[in-house]
């Protein structure tokens, strides 16, 4: 059996009780594109651990409130 | 559509609108019968010519795209906002523009294509020569699955950039 780890995020939530942060604030404050943070946000890329320390960092919380990772068991497959 | 699309795209058409050159040059000399066959030397000649003007093209192309693009965001933002900020404008630019890790990654995964592609070319260009095909067909193939391997590297990356990239 073959372990999945989903990883999802808050940002959303977080840009939003942060006076509603525009993606280009959030970018510009951690050093990345705007892409970047779309694509991180819709969960199409999953950033390294640099840059998810950078993003908690500007939120000021800690890494596990910006991202969550959600273990899926498949069946069937070799680890 | 992000900064980094619309640069692939333009790379792409860059590498089109140069491959369709070279080949309407070359089978227009030959059609006419101006090339004398295995004439190595011309092959060189035209493919080195080529290449000069493909860099230099790029670089003319890049920096017309990059003074457009500014434009376009300064006015854009200008027309948003009503107001004409300079500070704002270039800030927009730069966030815009700025390469980061994501960028790299996929630049790297393109980057190994394309060179697989060019790869492929090689060893077809090897193939062509156990065949019995002149040294001036291995010369065009490997030139074109070059050429061919920069255009499909673009087409990758807008693939990556629309669909995403997750490790493992």
């Amino acid at each position: 059996m073959a372990k999945k780890y989903i990883i999802t995020n808050n940002i959303r939530t977080l840009r939003f009780f942060a006076n509603e942060m525009t993606q280009q604030d959030l970018a510009e404050k951690a050093g990345v594109s705007r892409q970047t943070i779309i694509a991180v946000e819709a969960g199409k890329y999953s950033p390294s651990l640099e840059l998810a320390f950078r993003i908690a960092d500007v939120f000021g919380v800690s890494i596990g409130e910006v991202f969550t990772c959600e273990v899926k068991v498949e069946e069937g497959k070799k680890q | 559509m992000s900064y980094q699309e619309k640069r692939s795209i333009v790379s792409i058409l860059s590498g089109i609108v140069l491959l369709a050159a070279y080949c309407l040059y070359t089978i227009g000399k030959y059609q006419k019968g101006l090339v004398v066959p295995g004439d190595l030397k011309f092959w060189a000649t035209t493919i080195l010519v080529f290449i000069g003007i493909g860099i230099v093209a790029f670089i003319v192309i890049q920096i017309v795209f990059h003074i457009m693009l500014s434009i376009s965001i300064a006015v854009s933002k200008a027309v948003k906002d009503g107001n004409y900020d300079d500070k704002e404008i270039e800030k927009a630019i730069k966030v815009d523009m700025v390469e980061d890790e994501m960028d790299k990654m996929i630049e790297l995964k393109s980057l190994r294509f394309g060179f697989a592609v060019a790869g492929f070319g090689f060893i077809g260009g090897l193939v062509a020569l156990i065949l019995n095909y002149s040294a001036v067909v291995m010369l065009n193939i490997i030139f074109i699955s070059f050429s061919v391997g920069s255009i499909l590297e673009g087409f990758v990356k807008i693939y990556y950039y629309r669909r995403g990239l997750n490790h493992g």
